[in-house]
C-alpha cells in the first residue's frame, strides 16, 4: 500500500485526542440504557412462532398467551360474516384442524390465500382468537395483505 | 426468431456488463499501483461502456413490456393485455429481475456522472471511487446473470399476461421504488469516496466536501421513498393508517436514520474537525443498511407485505457484505494514525455535543429497528425458533427516542457552536418553551387529554418556537443592517444562508409531520357498522348516508362501490365511494378507500364488505391532523433542496481556498 501513498495537503498538528473520557462514558451509558429499555421491550412484546404441529404439541401450555402461528388455509371453510365482520376459517396440517376467528375486515387476498400468519391466542375451547392476520398467496410475485 | 436473438443480446449486456465492471476494477486499480494512467483512461471508457450496457438492456425490457412480449417470463408475469400502460411501464421496477436491473442501471449512470462531475478534479481519489463501484456492479450482474435474469423466454408464447400486482396499480407505487431506490443506490458514492479516501491516506475534509451533495441527494431520495411508501401504504392497503413497522418498511427507514445522523455528524468534521472515525464508520454502515434493504425487501427472508418469495441470494449479498466490512476495517486499522481528532469537546452545552447526542439517538433507533427486524431471521437460524415483533414493540421503544429527538432538535438551534453561556441558555429558552406550555394549557382547555400526546405536542411546539425565533432574529437583524423589508428579508435570510436556513426548514417539516403523526396516531377514532341503503352511521360531527351498491366494469377490473354523502354538523359537505375492486387476470381483490381530507382532520372510509341484501358493511375512522404528515414532507423537501443549492459565502470561500493552493502550488 506504501507506493500508492499520496501525501496529503499538509495539515496543523493534531492536538489532544477529542472526547475526553467524561463523554465517552457518558456515551455508553446512554446506549446502555437505550440497550436495557430495548431488551425489557423486547421481552414483553416478543411473540413465538409455531406452525399447527408444533402448537398442538405445546397446546396446554400455549393457552391464553399471545403467539403467532402458520398453517395452511382450508378455502371451503371460510366463513365471512360482512355484517357483523366477523371472518372464520380453518388452518389444515397433518391430520390437526384448527378453527380461526378473527374480528375485523377480511384482507382482500383471503380467497386466493394459500397459509395464513395469525396471531393472537388459543382459548379454552381449542379456537383461536386471532387479534391479526396475514394472508399468503401460492404465487412467486404474491401480495399479502395484512390487516 | 427475432424475439429468442432479442433475448439473447438482453442476456449478453448483462454478461458483458459484468466482464467489463470486472474489467474497471482491476484496470483502476492497476493504474494506481504501477502508475500506470492509460489503464485509468481505459477504466474510465469501461464505466460509460457499462452504463451503456445496462441502458440498452433497460430499453430492450421496457421495449418487451410496452410492446406485451408475453413470450418473455418476465412481461407475462407482470403485464397484462388490458392494463393501463402507465403501468406497464413501471413493471419494469415491479419485478425481482427487473428491479435489480434497475439498480444496476442506477449504477451505472451515477458512475457515468461522477466522472463528468470531478472531470479534473481529485485525481488521487477518482480511480478508487470507479473500482469500488465497478466492484458493486459486477457484485448485482452476477445476481442478474446467474440467478435472476429478466430475459428468460417461455417454452411458449401465453395468450396473455398475468398482469402488474393491482395493489401496485397506484400512482404513489409508481415512483415508489424509483425514489428508493435513487436513494440507496446514491449513498454507494458517497461511500466510494470515504474507501477512496481510506486508501490514499487523504483523510481531511475534502471526501466529504466532495460528496456533501450526493449524500443530500441519496438522503433526499430516501426521505421520498418513505414518503410514497407511507402515502401508498394509507391510500391502498386501507387500514387507516400509514405505517406498521413492516420489516421492508423498516429496511427503507434504518438507513434513513444512520443518514441523518451522517449529514449532521459530518457538520462537526467540517466545521472542528472532529469525528474522522465515526463519519467514516456512519457513511460505511449507512451505505451497507442501504444493501441489506435492498435484500431485505427482494429476497423474501423475512416475512412482510412485500414478500417476494425466497431465493437463492442471501448468501450472496451476506458475502457482498461481509467482504465489505473486511476491507473497511482493514484499511480503517491502516490508517488509524491519520485519523486523529483535532479538536476537543469543549463544552457538553454546545452544539457539537447536542449532535453528538442526536447521533446517538438516532443510532440508538436504527439498533432498536434493526433488531426487531432481524431478530425472526436470527432466532430461527441460532435457535430453531421464529421469535417474532410487532408494532408495539417497535412503538415502544422508538416513540420516546424520537420524542427526545425532537426536544434536541429545539435545544440544538438554540445553542452555539463550542459553549454557550448561562445568560444566553436562559434568554434563547425562555420563548419557546413559554409557547410549549401555552400551547398545552390551550389543548387541556379544548378537551385533550391524553398524556403522550399532549407532551409531543408540548416538545413539538418548543422545536417550532425555537425555529421560528432563529428566524425572526435573522429578519429583524437584516431589516436593521441592511434596510430591507419584511418580504425581502426572509428571501435575502434563507438565500445568504442556504445550508443553514434550509435545515431550520427541514427541521419545520418534520414538526410539521411530527403533528400529523401524534394527531392520528393518539386521536384516532373508528366505527365499524352495516348499513341497509338509506341508512346512516355516525362518527364525531360527521353522519355518513349509505346510497347504495353500484357495480360497474373499468378497465381491468370489477368494481363494487358503496354511494355515500357526507354530512358534517348537518350540513351535506362530500360525497364519497370508498370500493372493492377485482382484478379477473390476477385473480385479485383490492380495496380502495374513500377519503375526505382536510387540514383539521381526515374521514377516511373502508368498504369493508357487502352483502346480497344490499347492505354494505362499513369501517369509517377519523385521523386528525393527518394531513400535516404530508404537508411536512414537502416542507421537509423544500428545505432540503435548499440546503443543495450552491452557497453563495461557501462558495466565496471554496474560491479563497482554490486560490491559495494554487499560489502554494500545492
Amino acid at each position: 500500500m506504501a507506493s500508492i501513498l499520496q501525501n496529503p495537503p499538509a495539515r496543523p498538528a493534531a492536538r489532544s485526542s477529542g472526547l475526553s473520557i467524561k463523554y465517552i462514558l457518558g456515551s455508553i451509558v446512554l446506549l446502555g440504557v437505550i440497550a436495557f429499555v430495548l431488551f425489557s421491550s423486547f421481552q414483553s412484546n416478543a411473540v413465538y412462532y409455531y406452525t399447527l404441529p408444533e402448537l398442538y404439541a405445546q397446546q396446554t401450555e400455549l393457552v391464553g398467551r399471545t403467539v403467532r402461528v402458520n398453517g395452511p388455509l382450508d378455502k371451503a371453510s371460510i366463513a365471512n360474516d360482512q355484517k357483523n365482520l366477523v371472518l372464520k376459517f380453518n388452518l389444515v396440517e397433518g391430520g390437526h384442524v384448527l378453527p380461526v376467528v378473527y374480528r375485523g375486515v377480511a384482507p382482500d387476498t383471503m380467497s386466493s390465500g394459500e397459509s395464513v400468519v395469525a396471531e393472537g391466542k388459543l382459548d379454552g375451547n381449542g379456537v383461536f382468537q386471532a387479534d391479526s392476520i396475514l394472508v399468503k398467496c401460492p404465487s412467486k410475485y404474491e401480495k399479502s395483505a395484512e390487516q | 426468431m427475432a424475439l429468442l436473438q432479442i433475448a439473447e443480446v438482453g442476456n449478453l449486456t448483462l454478461v458483458l456488463g459484468m466482464v467489463v465492471s470486472l474489467y474497471v476494477i482491476f484496470a483502476a486499480i492497476f493504474s494506481q499501483l504501477k502508475r500506470r494512467p492509460e489503464f485509468l483512461v481505459s477504466a474510465k471508457h469501461g464505466v460509460f461502456v457499462v452504463a451503456g450496457l445496462t441502458t440498452l438492456a433497460v430499453v430492450i425490457l421496457e421495449w418487451a413490456l410496452l410492446t406485451h412480449q408475453f413470450r418473455f417470463e418476465y412481461v407475462a408475469n407482470h403485464v397484462s393485455r388490458n392494463q393501463p400502460a402507465f403501468y406497464t411501464v413501471s413493471a419494469l421496477w415491479g419485478g425481482q429481475e427487473g428491479s435489480l436491473l434497475f439498480w444496476v442501471w442506477l449504477l451505472g449512470l451515477f458512475g457515468a456522472a461522477v466522472l463528468i462531475q470531478q472531470a479534473n478534479q481529485r485525481k488521487h481519489l477518482v480511480p478508487w471511487v470507479i473500482a469500488f463501484m465497478a466492484f458493486t456492479q459486477t457484485f448485482f450482474f452476477a445476481l442478474l446473470v446467474f440467478i435472476s435474469s429478466p430475459f428468460v423466454l417461455l417454452p411458449q408464447t401465453p395468450a396473455d399476461g398475468v398482469g402488474l400486482n393491482p395493489l401496485l396499480q397506484d400512482p404513489g407505487m409508481f415512483i415508489h421504488p424509483v425514489t428508493q431506490y435513487l436513494g440507496y443506490v446514491g449513498f454507494t458514492v458517497p461511500f466510494a469516496f470515504a474507501l477512496a479516501a481510506l486508501v490514499t491516506g487523504d483523510l481531511s475534509y475534502d471526501w466529504i466536501r466532495t460528496t456533501r451533495r450526493w449524500a443530500l441527494f441519496a438522503w433526499l431520495f430516501l426521505s421520498l421513498g418513505l414518503l410514497f411508501g407511507m402515502r401508498w401504504a394509507y391510500v391502498e392497503l386501507g387500514w387507516g393508517g400509514y405505517w406498521g413497522w413492516d420489516p421492508v418498511e423498516n429496511a427503507a427507514l434504518i438507513p434513513w436514520l444512520t443518514g441523518t445522523a451522517y449529514l449532521h455528524s459530518v457538520m462537526i468534521q467540517e466545521k472542528r474537525g472532529m469525528l474522522k472515525v465515526w463519519n467514516l464508520v456512519l457513511i460505511m454502515l449507512t451505505f451497507l443498511l442501504c444493501i441489506l434493504g435492498t435484500f431485505i425487501t427482494r429476497s423474501g427472508v423475512i416475512q412482510s407485505v412485500h414478500a417476494f418469495g425466497v431465493s437463492s441470494m442471501g448468501p450472496l449479498f451476506l458475502a457482498y457484505i461481509a467482504a465489505v466490512l473486511v476491507v473497511f476495517a482493514y484499511l480503517m486499522y491502516l490508517r488509524m494514525d491519520k485519523l486523529k481528532e483535532e479538536n476537543r469537546l469543549d463544552s457538553f452545552v454546545s452544539r457539537e455535543a447536542t449532535f453528538l447526542l442526536n447521533n446517538l439517538i438516532l443510532l440508538g433507533a436504527a439498533v432498536a429497528t434493526l433488531w426487531g427486524t432481524i431478530f425472526p431471521m436470527l432466532s430461527e437460524i441460532f435457535a430453531g425458533k421464529q421469535i417474532t415483533v410487532a408494532a408495539p414493540f417497535f412503538n415502544q421503544i422508538n416513540g420516546p427516542i424520537f420524542l427526545a429527538l425532537i426536544v434536541l432538535m429545539g435545544v440544538c438551534t438554540l445553542i452555539g457552536w463550542r459553549r454557550a453561556s448561562p445568560a444566553h441558555l436562559k434568554r434563547n429558552f425562555m420563548p419557546p418553551l413559554l409557547l410549549a406550555v401555552v400551547t398545552t394549557v390551550l389543548l387541556v382547555a379544548l378537551g385533550v387529554r391524553d398524556p403522550y400526546g399532549l407532551v409531543a405536542f408540548a416538545a413539538a411546539t418548543f422545536v417550532l418556537g425555537t425555529v421560528l425565533l432563529e428566524f425572526y432574529r435573522g429578519i429583524r437583524a437584516r431589516m436593521r443592517m441592511y434596510r430591507e423589508n419584511a418580504v425581502v428579508a426572509p428571501v435575502q435570510l434563507v438565500n445568504k444562508n442556504r445550508r443553514r436556513y434550509g435545515g431550520y426548514i427541514v427541521h419545520i417539516g418534520v414538526i410539521l409531520a411530527v403533528i400529523g403523526i401524534v394527531g392520528s396516531t393518539f386521536f384516532q377514532s373508528e366505527l365499524q357498522k352495516n348499513v341497509m341503503p338509506g341508512e346512516a352511521a355516525t362518527l364525531g360531527q360527521y353522519t355518513l348516508q349509505f346510497e347504495k351498491l353500484k357495480m360497474t366494469q373499468e378497465n381491468n377490473a370489477q368494481v363494487i362501490a358503496a354511494d355515500l354523502v357526507v354530512f358534517e354538523n348537518g350540513a351535506q359537505v362530500d360525497t364519497l365511494r370508498p370500493l372493492k375492486a377485482y382484478y379477473p387476470a390476477a385473480d385479485q381483490m383490492t380495496t380502495e378507500v374513500a377519503v375526505r381530507t382536510t387540514l383539521r382532520e381526515d374521514l377516511y372510509v373502508i368498504l369493508a364488505g357487502w352483502n346480497d341484501d344490499g347492505s354494505a358493511t362499513l369501517k369509517i375512522i377519523i385521523n386528525p391532523l393527518v394531513v400535516w404528515l404530508w404537508i411536512g414532507f414537502i416542507v421537509f423537501i423544500v428545505g432540503t433542496l435548499i440546503a443543495m443549492l450552491p452557497d453563495p459565502r461557501h462558495a466565496q470561500v471554496a474560491e479563497r481556498v482554490r486560490a491559495e493552493k494554487a499560489l502554494v502550488g500545492a
